[in-house]
């Protein structure tokens, strides 16, 4: 407790890096993995899953530094760890965006098509609105393994909150690195709180809605 | 950018396969600290994941257990463990970091698997005069078996993904080329090490998924019989 008080500032810019090395991959990988979900056809699923899969189990350090070798980035900075972290993102989230957009209703799209919509003016007005709860319920998974995996990117030299781990235990400071273990557990819970509500208001229909058959 | 030519040439070096951080030694420690606390964990979670699934009490307990864990930073949690049991049992405090990593999938898979069998089946079970015991072992544990190996999959990437990070805190395993290699600006080490633990990993999930689907059992004639 007492380091955490002398060390303040030091927290919240640990924090704030923290925060922009979590959120950036999430807005990417979200991006890409809803826009994956949709647009592969339902024969090469299967396939895009299995590949995705095989890439979630990559553990992220080695990820962070093989990527430089793939993509000639620097070996040390935060470039390999968002782009590693956007791919875990889509990794984790593809399956559960899918599943999502074939919970739309089918009469939804039915109506949607009648009324002489194209097929992206249906995509972006019909069936993104409906998916909403299921991608942000993925979404949400999502956010928490990449606030905590974020961590790991401090051994490739990006200074965010695992800094404190990697310091703390070099001198020998237990409380820097509880510290740590607590800062990024209340972003995990306030991110996730954050994307609830989200939800919320993104699906005003939601609360009122009548069950169909 | 680091050629082909010098990854080859880093693995094809014997001297880098020998020895106490040779990679033969390091591929064996890796694999002894990911097992066993793998194997310790699914002894501890695969009856508390099948009791709780049996019983249906205590559904809430796993669902926060298992969304908590994902918001513990594996390697702080590991490093806490560490500096609070003392360096000289490190050893042990990495198993328990990474017992502790392990349980949530694997009890979250367990539940989840008997949760999801038909209420027909048991109940069928049940009438036909199974015993409780008769029932879990060859009904519930044989059509969720699919399920708990794929909560232990989940755990395997898990554990393995943290063992990558055990020479940070002065043990082998496979991540020993990663830190090592990254202090001394040696990136053909890392570089190759890393490959080897994407092969290893990967291949190791594509086992645990082969075995996870010779245990699924369909039920789509039981539900077509409803």
């Amino acid at each position: 407790m007492e380091w955490a008080l002398k060390n303040l500032e030091l927290i919240f810019d640990l924090t704030m890096t923290h925060l922009w090395v979590s959120l950036v991959p999430l807005v990417i990988g979200s991006v890409i993995a809803i826009f994956l979900a949709r647009i592969v056809p339902r024969r090469f699923a299967g396939s895009v899953n299995g590949t995705l899969g095989a890439l979630y189990a990559i553990p992220s350090l080695a990820l962070f530094v093989a990527l430089p070798a793939l993509i000639g980035t620097n070996y040390v900075g935060p470039i390999n760890v968002v782009i590693a972290l956007s791919l875990y993102v889509v990794a984790s989230m593809f399956f559960s965006a899918r599943d999502a957009f074939s919970q739309v209703p089918a009469p939804a799209i039915f109506i949607a098509r009648a009324q002489g919509m194209s097929p992206w003016q249906r995509i972006i007005h019909v069936e993104l609105p409906l998916a909403i709860p299921g991608l942000i319920a993925g979404l949400r998974v999502a956010a928490a393994s990449t606030v905590s995996m974020a961590s790991i990117g401090a051994v490739v030299g990006v200074r965010n909150l695992g800094y404190l781990f990697l310091d703390g235990f070099q001198r020998k400071i237990a409380d820097e690195i509880v510290t740590g273990l607590f800062a990024i557990f209340v972003i995990a819970i306030v991110l996730d709180a954050g994307l609830w509500f989200l939800s919320k208001v993104l699906t005003p229909w939601s609360k009122k809605s009548v069950q169909h058959a | 950018m680091l050629s082909i030519a010098e990854i080859w040439q880093w693995l094809f070096d014997v001297t880098n396969w020998e020895g106490r951080y040779g990679l033969v030694n390091l591929f064996f420690e890796h694999m002894t600290l990911s097992f066993s606390a793998i194997l310790i964990a699914a002894l501890i979670a695969v009856p508390i994941g099948v009791a709780i699934g049996h019983l249906g009490k205590g559904e809430a307990v796993v669902v926060a257990i298992s969304s908590i864990s994902r918001a513990i930073p594996t390697m702080g949690l590991l490093f806490a463990l560490v500096m609070f049991m003392g360096i000289e049992f490190r050893g042990f405090a990495v198993t328990l970091a990474l017992v502790i990593i392990a349980i949530p999938p694997i009890l979250a898979g367990s539940y989840a698997g008997i949760k999801a069998i038909p209420q027909t089946i048991s109940q069928a079970a049940k009438a036909q005069g199974m015993t409780a015991q008769q029932l879990i072992w060859h009904v519930e544990l044989p059509l969720s078996a699919a399920s708990i190996i794929g909560g232990v999959r989940i755990a395997y990437i898990q554990v393995v993904s943290t063992v990558v990070l055990a020479p940070l805190i002065g043990l082998g395993g496979l991540g020993f080329g990663i830190i090592q290699g990254l202090a001394l600006r040696d990136f053909a080490q890392v570089t190759s090490s890393a490959l080897i633990i994407v092969f290893i990993t990967i291949l190791g999930d594509r086992l645990i998924g082969f075995a996870q689907k010779l245990t699924a059992v369909k039920l789509a004639a039981v539900e077509i019989d409803r």
